[in-house]
């Protein structure tokens, strides 16, 4: 059956490498042309706020690298379960190569949170249910990559690293929704509402470029990542040889 | 051109965080790509030991 | 392949692990007795290096109890699973047909019993050294007891994980830390209502509300992990 072939694909390490290779370049491409153009809109065309100003384009890169954090956290969460459910090598492997990107992306978040906290609400820091919790998030992904780090046999490794990312999946709807549930400093979400967006339009499509093309970005790193991760867990498989001529 | 830069005053606020979100995207480009020349430099050294 | 298990089984073999653990315990007080003495060495650490004013400690004694109580179970959570996996009785565990989850479950009580409660019983007098009045006691044992069993359930998770880790002590500490993290809010929130007088119930009730979501699925996912560790 169709379906039946297109999973076994999935699962074969050359060719999903054939498949990364192949479309690294478009989903790069992309990701850098709407870039561009979302920090051309969002920087030249969009009008100041009126309350926050010029200082509300923060949220360009702000809102990006935030929610990039949580949908990388969650991506190698649904890997790592799904490389335990079926035990595909190949969804350990992309779970192992979102970590490093998914702690780096965390790091810019909370790196320009506090750059847009300082002028708004005056401190570099607050300790506020969402702020703590992405900071979890990030003690998370050390955690993750400290424990298949520490662990020497590889599908041990894997597995251990597995459980421990299906585990730690609960912080995310924490902070997602943690300025719902309880008083916080951070503001709530203002253009994923039901209904219409509370943002102005010359406001809202840069920032939804933006979010197109961090996630094609994402797409991006993340096949080379996945490419390298495959390279190194399939030793001397007779696919590699050819891949490299 | 110089008020673009001072963004109403925000200019030391933003632009440091413009270049800390970009930065951090470039470079994990630039990580992915060196991690994926290692592991091909690793498997053909494996390749060239095993023939 | 799975036998049939009954409920009954599953429970009696965890009441012979359960059992079996705690006369374990008995010849080695000191697994009991060193985190113990660290929490309250920890806890009078704290007056010695900030300062000897009653009113200023009595501000930073939830703080001082939850860090010293976090740190003692850290160093606690190394013995819950590591003797019987050294000796291969968790091995057993895992290949006697019964339930690994709920053998795991024993263990962890057990563990608590021996580990988090008396360390919240003893609390008091580290609590009376930072200058806790006798009336907010019984709010500083609840908060810690009930934080500390939610503790020894999250930190089975964390053991299970790195049994077969080098340096895993200090691995374990870092995978325990961010699943911990809600407990010490909760739980220091609770112990700082206790005492400054007023209502521990809010706190406490969500403490309760983690150590019941602890229960139902911290001992899966550490039977899983220690499976994983096994093989």
């Amino acid at each position: 059956m169709a379906t039946w072939t297109w999973f076994h694909r999935l699962a074969s390490p050359p060719h999903v490498y054939a498949f990364a290779r192949r479309w690294t370049p478009w989903f790069g491409g992309f990701a850098a042309l709407a870039m561009c153009a979302a920090l051309f809109g969002g920087l030249v065309l969009a009008p100041a706020d009126y309350q926050q100003k010029d200082a509300f384009r923060m949220v360009y890169v702000h809102a990006p690298t935030a929610w990039l954090s949580l949908m990388i956290y969650t991506t190698m969460a649904v890997a790592a379960a799904v490389g335990l459910i079926w035990r595909m090598k190949v969804a350990h492997a992309a779970a192992a190569a979102c970590a490093p990107v998914g702690a780096w992306f965390t790091v810019a978040a909370l790196g320009t949170g506090m750059l847009w906290g300082k002028p708004m609400w005056g401190a570099y820091w607050v300790w506020d249910p969402r702020l703590t919790a992405e900071l979890v998030l990030l003690f998370l992904y050390f955690g993750y990559m400290g424990l298949r780090a520490g662990i020497e046999d590889p599908v041990k490794a894997d597995k251990a690293s597995a459980v421990l990312a299906v585990v730690g999946v609960i912080n995310v709807p924490i902070i997602k929704f943690s300025v719902e549930w309880w008083n916080s400093l951070h503001q709530v979400a203002t253009v994923m509402q039901m209904g219409k967006p509370k943002m102005d339009f010359d406001m809202l499509w840069p920032l939804l470029l933006m979010f197109l093309a961090f996630a094609s970005y994402f797409i991006t790193v993340l096949l080379i990542r996945l490419r390298a991760e495959l390279l190194r867990r399939e030793r001397n498989a007779s696919w590699i040889r050819e891949v490299l001529a | 051109m110089s008020e673009f830069f001072d963004m109403g005053g925000y200019g030391k606020y933003l632009w440091p965080a413009f270049a800390l979100g970009f930065g951090i995207v470039v470079l994990n480009v630039v990580l992915a790509l060196n991690s994926l020349s290692s592991a091909k430099q690793d498997a053909r050294r494996r390749m060239e030991m095993s023939q | 392949m799975k036998t049939l298990v009954t409920r009954s089984t599953a429970l009696a073999a965890a009441r012979l692990v359960a059992v079996r653990d705690l006369r374990l315990a008995f010849h080695k007080p000191s697994q009991v007795i060193q985190p113990l003495m660290f929490f309250m060495i920890v806890a009078t650490l704290f007056p010695l290096t900030l300062t000897p004013e009653m009113s200023r400690l009595r501000d930073a004694a939830p703080g001082v109890l939850w860090i010293g109580a976090l740190l003692s179970s850290l160093l606690a959570l190394e013995f819950l699973f590591r003797d019987d996996a050294v000796d291969g009785t968790l091995e057993q565990f895992a290949l006697s047909g019964q339930s690994l989850t709920w053998m795991l479950f024993a263990k962890t009580c057990t563990h608590w019993m021996l580990t988090g409660l008396p360390l919240a019983l003893s609390a008091p007098i580290a609590a009376a050294a930072l200058g806790v009045s006798a009336g907010a006691m019984g709010g500083v044992v609840a908060s810690l007891a009930l934080g500390s069993f939610a503790m020894s359930l999250v930190g089975a998770i964390g053991a299970g994980l790195t049994l077969g880790a080098r340096r895993g002590g200090v691995l374990l500490s870092l995978l325990t830390l961010p699943l911990a993290v809600p407990i010490l809010i909760f739980g220091a929130r609770a112990t700082q209502l206790a005492i400054s007088g007023g209502d521990i119930a809010p706190p406490m009730y969500l403490l309760g509300a983690i150590a019941v979501l602890g229960l139902t699925l911290a001992p899966l996912a550490a039977a899983a992990a220690v499976r994983i560790g096994l093989e």
